[in-house]
């Protein structure tokens, strides 16, 4: 069996692994299957990590919110560019991109969240802050 | 109005800045406490008391005499605040 198959990359955003895809290397920019971030592959003492290369950038978040969207099928309403402002507010004030509805500034409240990523928007029609939204 | 409404919000919510902007656009002065720029232990006092009072971390949450209103409700603002 080829080993490399059951390589995996590890997103920083998610705190997840997704599985390598052959073909990729060193330096290849890739998209998260979980969240939506845009990743550039690094090798690492622990396996493949993906690297922001935006980092903490408007043009980052609305990347990665809209790949997200995109991946899940899910649509955006009014209070997308509001919601988007309260991210980049969170980001200034407690260093990356926060839930801009939820209290707590920890890794699982990172958008789109881990309630978000369990299936939130299928079950409820929206996720918590209202970013995203099933399709009707 | 007796007593002037408190709203607790995060700065970062459109949905409390919404509410914000509600009562500013009818001219309602206001008390309001933004939960996430308070230091840790007057934060958790406000969250425990919100809890109390809602039974959950919603935002905002606007007290208007004994109405409790939690998340941005044009319709409950204006029946508390018989506009």
């Amino acid at each position: 069996m080829n080993g490399r198959q059951l390589e995996r990359v590890y997103c920083p955003v998610c705190q997840a692994k997704f599985r390598f895809v052959e073909g990729w290397k060193e330096g290849s920019v890739v998209i998260c299957p979980i969240c939506g971030q845009k990743l550039r592959m690094k090798r690492s003492s622990d396996g493949w990590v993906g690297d922001r290369p935006e980092k903490g950038t408007e043009k980052e978040i609305r990347e990665r919110v809209d790949e997200y969207a995109r991946l899940h099928g899910y649509v955006f309403k009014d209070m997308k560019e509001e919601l988007i402002q309260g991210l980049l507010g969170k980001n200034r004030r407690f260093g990356d991109f926060y839930c801009p509805c939820r209290m707590e500034h920890v890794g699982e409240y990172m958008c789109p969240c881990k309630p978000t990523r369990g299936g939130d928007v299928d079950r409820d029609g929206k996720c918590y802050c209202g970013l995203f939204w099933k399709k009707a | 109005m007796k007593e002037k409404p408190k709203v607790y919000a995060l700065t970062t919510c459109p949905y409390c800045k919404r509410t914000k902007r509600f009562l500013e656009d009818h001219k309602i002065a206001y008390d309001c406490t933004d939960v996430d720029l308070l230091d840790d232990a007057k934060q958790d006092e406000v969250l425990d008391e919100i809890e109390k009072l809602t039974g959950k971390r919603s935002f905002p949450v606007v007290i208007i005499g004994k109405e409790i209103i939690v998340g941005h409700d044009e319709d409950k603002l204006r029946k508390a605040l018989k506009l």
